[in-house]
């Protein structure tokens, strides 16, 4: 009994979501799950942990129907000993209770270390702005994202620290996009709390995500306990969904492949920009400032050249996508000036002409989630041949262009499926296609890798090198900040500052 | 062994299919039985006119739905369009009519209508009795299509919340097809349908109490005869009336059931048919909601 071993089973109005027959995890090891959204990660490791709907999912785990499976050892053992953190931390947090309270009760109830663990996690905060964040009723809007998911990473580590010195074989700690909302210092802040835990006393982790340079992380500061660390990804193939075993190396050679690629490929300076923004704008009455330095000192005008790619860097919740949509022209309030291909945009431009000059035409933007931006009761086809390209597509070049992110065999079957029913990772390949396909002179990217297994990352990629290669210039934020550092190269990387 | 099967089939079949289905289904079915009963027991001359008056109220109910769908929609459209203006005067001036219209309660409303339409009827100017029923639905659908464009602006306000509407924008997509197209047609038709449902029993609901009114309380003035018969202005009817009073007989001649059935058919009927057609819409409204979580 050195592993988890879990058959599981989920079935929605006789749809099956979830069919998995080796679901397992080595028991004093650290699983880090990797795989496209939508798949059936988050679903299958709360449906092991007792959390599923019954009233609205038919469930059997191990061939035990989920009623019986919820009552069985294991099942009280895993939630017992273990910690599930949520990949919306809102929905973890009781809305009527304050964070204060919150940290306190269960099985933390007169557990005195919690404070330590949560100042660890806000280092740099004194106390009183962190008493003052747990005297706060959580609401989805408040406290922001990435302060919720460390009040429950702090609740976990907790958990962690109150396992007996004896091993707890049943004690099972599955961390969901932890990183989600978090960035890049407090997620290395919290792998690196997670692993000295770990490296004291062994205790079993799933942890599932999308962030890729969290292996370069663990391979490059943990490597003492690599042997420890095993990555799996769940792919879904002809046989349905299976794992498989996911060399790290994998992923830091194709980095490195891509910085080595970058570097060749810089183009002279001197080349007019497609874009340029001022540095300083106003977005319901806040200001924003662009940077080239990191701490925020000199506002530099950011400039788009063609055939490059620009990225913008910014902790969460300072405003990134409130830029960008500022500079597509959907915010129309608030001093802005820039210039797209030599004309002048600024808060007075009237919407007509966004809609006749800049929306679809010289401009166009990928937004964050794939779920909203398309529309649901469409299918792919539909999408792609109903957008208002100089050229229309034909039906080969419609298997053309979606051949550039989705297998041939694939597509076929996509093509006319309701956007609905495909995997997240689906629709987000299908949302950033729907960009490219518009062969703009610039094109702006919140977020393009969302919810994509490794796969898909590497074609996504591809496919904006080859546009880059033909002239297209980028505009990129996002929190795969390992991938498009190497991509942009420091020349082209911008900070966003609110002030 | 042969009629247990289809039977079982039968109950399968209600058992499996989803509300909304099923009760569509036990609509058509029980006006079927209705109108099989009526021709063994009904005299002709009565069956005649409760047949007119049932096709016209489902006709009637019809147009309403397809008035108020089309006035809902364009209105819709209009205010939303007016809302982005920066002169902000005609959409104060639009909305100020349309809250009067809603501050006017439905029945009076209607009930001015008529009085229009008498008019025009007494003047030749109505002569057809299609147009009639044509006007009759149409001043309903004047009180009732107010609902379908606070639908339609519902739903266009949603996506515009959404990354949605800002994402099609942003690709070049007109908005007035990511309004009628997108949002509208593919992604609320469920709500429409949800929608066209409710305004039917209610059209349903308002002309038969008008035409009641019209037939009972405005009796020489103004007469219903003047207006295509429909289920209320036949509810009305001094026989109907007596069909339906029968109904108390049965308490000291519990005998008399039978009779009800067979002497009193016209006005149960007829009543039968208004609360059935309305219970069997309020079923498949609540269906639809269950089916698409609207």
């Amino acid at each position: 009994m050195d592993q988890f071993t879990f058959d599981i089973k989920i079935v929605a109005d006789g749809k099956p979501l979830v069919d998995i027959r080796d679901f397992s995890l080595q028991r004093n090891r650290v699983t880090i799950l990797l795989g496209e959204s939508g798949i059936g990660k988050s679903l299958s490791s709360r449906g092991i942990y007792g959390f599923l709907d019954r009233s609205e999912l038919t469930v059997t785990v191990n061939g035990l129907a989920y009623e019986d499976y919820l009552h069985t050892d294991q099942v009280r053992g895993i939630r017992r000993d273990g910690f599930f953190v949520f990949q919306e931390p809102s929905s973890h947090l009781n809305p009527l209770m304050t964070l204060a309270d919150q940290i306190g009760e269960g099985s933390f109830s007169g557990v005195p270390g919690m404070p330590e663990v949560l100042r660890t996690l806000w280092e740099g905060t004194s106390g009183e702005d962190l008493d003052s964040i747990l005297s706060i009723y959580p609401k989805p809007y408040r406290p922001s994202g990435g302060e919720k998911q460390r009040i429950l990473l702090a609740m976990a580590l907790e958990k962690i620290d109150m396992l007996p010195d004896s091993p707890t074989p049943e004690a099972l700690f599955v961390f969901d996009e932890p990183s989600g909302s978090l960035d890049n210092q407090y997620r290395d802040l919290f792998l690196s709390l997670l692993l000295d835990r770990y490296r004291k006393r062994p205790f079993t982790v799933l942890l599932i995500t999308h962030d890729y340079s969290m292996i370069s992380r663990i391979s490059g500061w943990h490597r003492d306990i690599m042997d420890k660390v095993q990555f799996r990804e769940l792919t879904r193939g002809e046989c349905g969904l299976a794992f498989h075993d996911f060399q790290p190396g994998t992923y830091t050679a194709w980095v490195d492949d891509l910085r080595r690629s970058a570097e060749s490929r810089r183009a002279p300076h001197g080349q007019e920009p497609l874009l340029t923004i001022e540095p300083r704008l106003e977005v319901f009455g806040r200001t924003l400032v662009i940077t080239k330095d990191p701490g925020g000192k000199i506002p530099e005008r950011l400039a788009v050249p063609p055939g490059r790619m620009v990225f913008v860097k910014a902790p969460s919740g300072t405003g990134k996508t409130t830029l960008v949509k500022r500079v597509m022209g959907l915010i129309q309030e608030g001093a802005f000036e820039a210039t797209l291909k030599g004309m002048p945009l600024t808060g007075e431009t009237p919407r007509r002409f966004w809609q006749e000059q800049v929306w679809g035409k010289r401009m166009t933007m990928v937004f964050q989630h794939a779920d909203e931006a398309l529309n649901m009761h469409s299918t792919m086809r539909k999408t792609l041949l109903g957008l208002p390209l100089r050229v229309p597509l034909t039906s080969k070049g419609l298997s053309r262009l979606i051949g550039d992110l989705f297998e041939g065999s694939e597509a076929g079957v996509l093509l006319d499926k309701n956007i609905r029913l495909l995997s997240g990772g689906q629709k987000q390949r299908l949302n950033l296609l729907r960009g490219l396909a518009l062969d703009t002179d610039v094109l702006i990217l919140d977020e393009p890798l969302n919810g994509l297994d490794f796969e898909s990352a590497t074609k996504v990629i591809s496919m904006l090198l080859r546009k880059m290669e033909a002239g297209m210039g980028l505009l990129v934020i996002s929190h795969n900040e390992e991938i498009f550092d190497a991509l942009a190269g420091a020349d082209q990387t911008y900070y966003l500052h609110a002030v | 062994m042969k009629t247990r099967t289809k039977g079982q089939a039968v109950f399968r079949f209600a058992q499996r299919s989803e509300q909304h289905v099923r009760w569509v289904c036990f609509w058509i079915a029980g006006l079927g039985l209705l109108w099989l009963w009526d021709l063994f027991f009904l005299n002709s001359p009565a069956l005649s006119l409760v047949r007119t008056a049932l096709f016209n109220s489902l006709l009637a109910g019809l147009l309403v739905v397809f008035f108020s769908m089309t006035l809902g929609w364009g209105t819709g459209l209009l205010v939303y369009s007016l809302e982005k203006r920066k002169n902000t005067l005609p959409y104060i001036v639009v909305t100020f009519v349309f809250n009067l219209i809603r501050s006017l309660p439905q029945i009076v409303g209607i009930l001015l209508g008529y009085v229009l339409l008498t008019a025009l009827i007494v003047q030749d100017i109505l002569r057809s009795p299609f147009l009639q029923l044509v006007s009759m639905s149409f001043v309903v659908s004047l009180f009732v299509f107010l609902e379908v464009m606070d639908l339609i602006r519902e739903r266009i306000a949603h996506y515009k919340q959404l990354d949605f509407f800002d994402a099609m924008l942003c690709c070049g997509i007109k908005e007035s097809r990511i309004v009628n197209v997108e949002i509208l047609r593919k992604n609320s038709l469920a709500h429409l349908v949800h929608k066209g449902v409710a305004v039917f029993g209610m059209a349903l609901f308002l002309q038969c109490s008008i035409d009641f009114i019209l037939s009972v309380g405005l009796s020489t003035e103004v007469s219903s005869t003047n207006f295509p018969a429909t289920l209320g202005s036949m509810l009305a009817r001094m026989d109907s009336k007596q069909d339906i009073l029968a109904i108390s007989m049965v308490f000291s001649d519990p005998s008399y059931v039978t009779s009800l059935f067979t002497r009193h058919l016209q006005g149960l009927n007829i009543a039968f048919a208004l609360v059935f057609t309305l219970v069997c819409a309020y079923n498949i409204a609540n269906g639809l909601v269950r089916r698409y979580h609207l």
